[in-house]
């Protein structure tokens, strides 16, 4: 602000560049001053207005979308462990871990028309894949290479049965989820397309080729499934889509794939065996089949939340063009200033 | 704060008190609040987190997400903000020198204003979290039928916490030049450039997040849409009490800067009761002349 002189002009010297060598001031530049370009929003009533209407306006019809991608997905889900086993929980958990044959027939039936491919998943409730010491459980070393069977020192306790290093060693790989399921239509078997359903990264990346499973499930406790031991781990599709822990304790994960359209009327006859113990941690098992959209699964949320977030933001244009209109605030009013609201003082 | 300055000539010290002084405040305190606001956000989604993994401690982010949130992502923004921010100009700081009695009032730094952004970083992650994990349930976040996984969760939670954060920054200030704007939105950018570096490192390294930004993310429309709208519904109850503070109860600051804008003169301000300490502001000039 000040532009006084240069405070050594004492010298009487009229030759600029002297002048000039003799000032301590500093070289200028808008950086160093702090003047630099800017732009200073500042929130007035037209700008907090017209951000809450763009606001409504965009999420509205993005709510709109995202309900009815929501409402186009056909979904089938089935909970079956209840069922297939009548009686209390003790008598369920021994019949579970019994010798017994376990088949069980349910039947489904199709209330829409659902389009190819219908996707086949099988969630679980209550099963925490996401705890901190099931996820450490594992080697991804191991499950890489083969050289590295022995690394197995993250994996206890299924590290190592009889000595030796289990493949794939660890809690995830041993409490494979074992049961299977077959379709059928009106006696015609629905062929089940079990290729492609783990991430390609998975296959390709994490799980070698020249691993193959050896000494699983040969301990005291059987966990979940066994593993054919002579094709390689890349190729054991639902190890794979099962080793890739799930977010949340209620998961749903993909079984296969049946490429063929099926009619509303539907009536689909499952076969399926109940091997998997969900009854000890009074966890949940159901069968899933179902279409998508372009944007996933059947989650009606974030077409409601979209819609409810646009209709509070219309309502609050609304609300705050009334205040504003109603009363305004007066401008250059100094009584707005904090140190005129007690002129007395503090 | 308190500093050693040196100052040549008595006049500068004008400039000292009333404007660096007054900017000098405005910026500390407002560093010192966001950077509490910051860490809350992004601290508090792992504690709701666990209330979903049994309470284990398993993080809900990758290793290395949880290490460079403070180093890369959300700290230049915050450097910027201490070290650049102006509130209000140059020229109306020193036709205004009542503003200087924000820091004497302690109006920017009290208890109520601290706690404030402490509860805005509470609501914020408790509504990242819940709006995250409430659309990204078990169904399919695809059209190829895939399902969520940790790393899915992991990758979009931490984009709306790194989205977030950083516009609630550029909704904070009022003073964007070619600095702010290239940390603040370089900052976001600088996310998704470690998420596709990070992500090609082998997976024994890079763990969860192998390729979960180019194979499982980003193409899947669900991942951009909720990070739209976390980010609009996280930031939407600063946005309108910030709105009804400036209409009901606005600081000196905020006076200034509304009247600037309607390109008032200020000479309207300056003819407003004089304060009592201004009138010590006057002795401590004296005295220091004096000395």
């Amino acid at each position: 602000m000040s532009s006084n002189p240069t405070s050594s002009s004492g010298a009487g010297s009229t030759d600029p560049s002297a002048a000039r060598r003799n000032s301590k001031r500093p070289k200028y530049s808008r950086f160093t001053q702090q003047e630099l370009p800017a732009c200073k929003p500042i929130l007035t009533p037209r700008w907090v207005i017209s951000a809450f209407m763009v606001v409504s306006i965009v999420f509205i019809p993005i709510g709109v979308a995202s309900l009815f991608a929501s409402r186009d997905v056909v979904e089938i889900v089935d909970r079956y462990d209840d069922d297939c086993i009548p009686g209390s929980k003790s008598a369920k958990i021994s019949y579970i871990t019994g010798p017994s044959d376990k088949t069980c027939i349910r039947t489904l039936n199709v209330s829409k028309h659902m389009k190819a491919p219908i996707y086949i998943y099988y969630q679980l409730d209550n099963f925490y894949q996401n705890h901190r010491r099931y996820v450490k459980s594992r080697s991804d070393q191991q499950l890489r290479h083969n050289r590295s069977a022995n690394e197995v020192s993250a994996c206890k306790p299924e590290d190592t049965a009889n000595g030796k290093p289990i493949v794939p060693c660890g809690l995830i790989a041993w409490s494979l989820f074992n049961d299977t399921y077959s379709f059928s239509i009106s006696n015609r078997n629905l062929t089940v397309n079990k290729n492609g359903i783990a991430w390609k990264s998975d296959r390709d990346h994490k799980f070698g080729k020249d691993v193959f499973p050896s000494n699983f499930q040969k301990g005291g406790l059987i966990g979940g499934a066994s593993l054919n031991e002579s094709i390689p781990l890349s190729d054991q599709e639902d190890l794979i889509v099962w080793m890739r822990t799930a977010a949340l304790p209620t998961f749903r994960k993909l079984y296969g794939k049946i490429h063929q359209d099926l009619q509303a009327g539907d009536v689909i006859n499952v076969t399926l065996k109940n091997n998997y113990n969900t009854y000890s941690f009074n966890g949940k098992k159901m069968l899933v089949l179902s279409t998508t959209s372009w944007l996933g699964g059947k989650n009606d949320f974030l077409g409601i939340a979209y819609l409810t977030v646009g209709g509070l933001c219309f309502f609050l244009a609304m609300l705050f063009t009334l205040i504003y209109l109603v009363k305004p605030r007066r401008l250059g009013d100094p009584s707005y200033l904090s140190w005129n609201r007690n002129p007395g003082g503090r | 704060m308190s500093s050693d300055v040196n100052i040549a000539q008595f006049r500068f010290l004008q400039r000292l008190l009333l404007l660096h002084g007054h900017w000098c405040y405005r910026r500390i305190s407002m560093m010192i609040c966001y950077f509490f606001y910051k860490n809350i956000t992004f601290g508090l989604t792992l504690f709701w987190f666990e209330t979903h993994s049994s309470f284990s401690a398993q993080p809900a982010y990758n290793d290395w997400y949880l290490s460079t949130y403070n180093v890369f992502f959300t700290s230049l923004p915050v450097i910027a903000l201490g070290v650049f921010d102006q509130d209000v100009s140059a020229r109306l700081c020193l036709k205004n020198p009542n503003l200087y009695a924000e820091g004497i009032e302690n109006i920017l730094y009290s208890w109520p204003r601290i706690l404030g952004w402490m509860f805005n970083g509470l609501c914020s992650s408790m509504i990242i979290f819940f709006l995250t994990t409430s659309s990204l349930k078990h169904h399919a976040f695809r059209s190829d039928g895939r399902v969520v996984d940790f790393s899915v969760l992991a990758a979009t939670m931490y984009s709306c916490v790194v989205w977030t954060v950083n516009c609630q920054m550029a909704l904070s200030i009022n003073y964007f030049t070619w600095i702010q704007h290239f940390v603040i939105w370089g900052s976001i950018a600088l996310w998704y450039i470690f998420l596709l570096i990070y992500g090609t490192l082998p997976p024994t390294f890079s763990k969860s997040a192998y390729l979960v930004l180019v194979e499982v993310c980003a193409p899947s429309p669900l991942y951009w849409i909720i990070i739209i709208f976390v980010v609009f519904s996280t930031l939407l109850p600063y946005f309108a009490f910030r709105a009804i503070q400036l209409r009901f109860w606005p600081m000196p600051h905020d006076v200034v800067q509304l009247d600037r804008n309607r390109g008032l003169k200020v000479k309207q301000i300056r003819d407003a009761n004089p304060l009592p300490y201004i009138r010590d502001l006057a002795l401590v000039l004296f005295l220091i002349q004096a000395l």
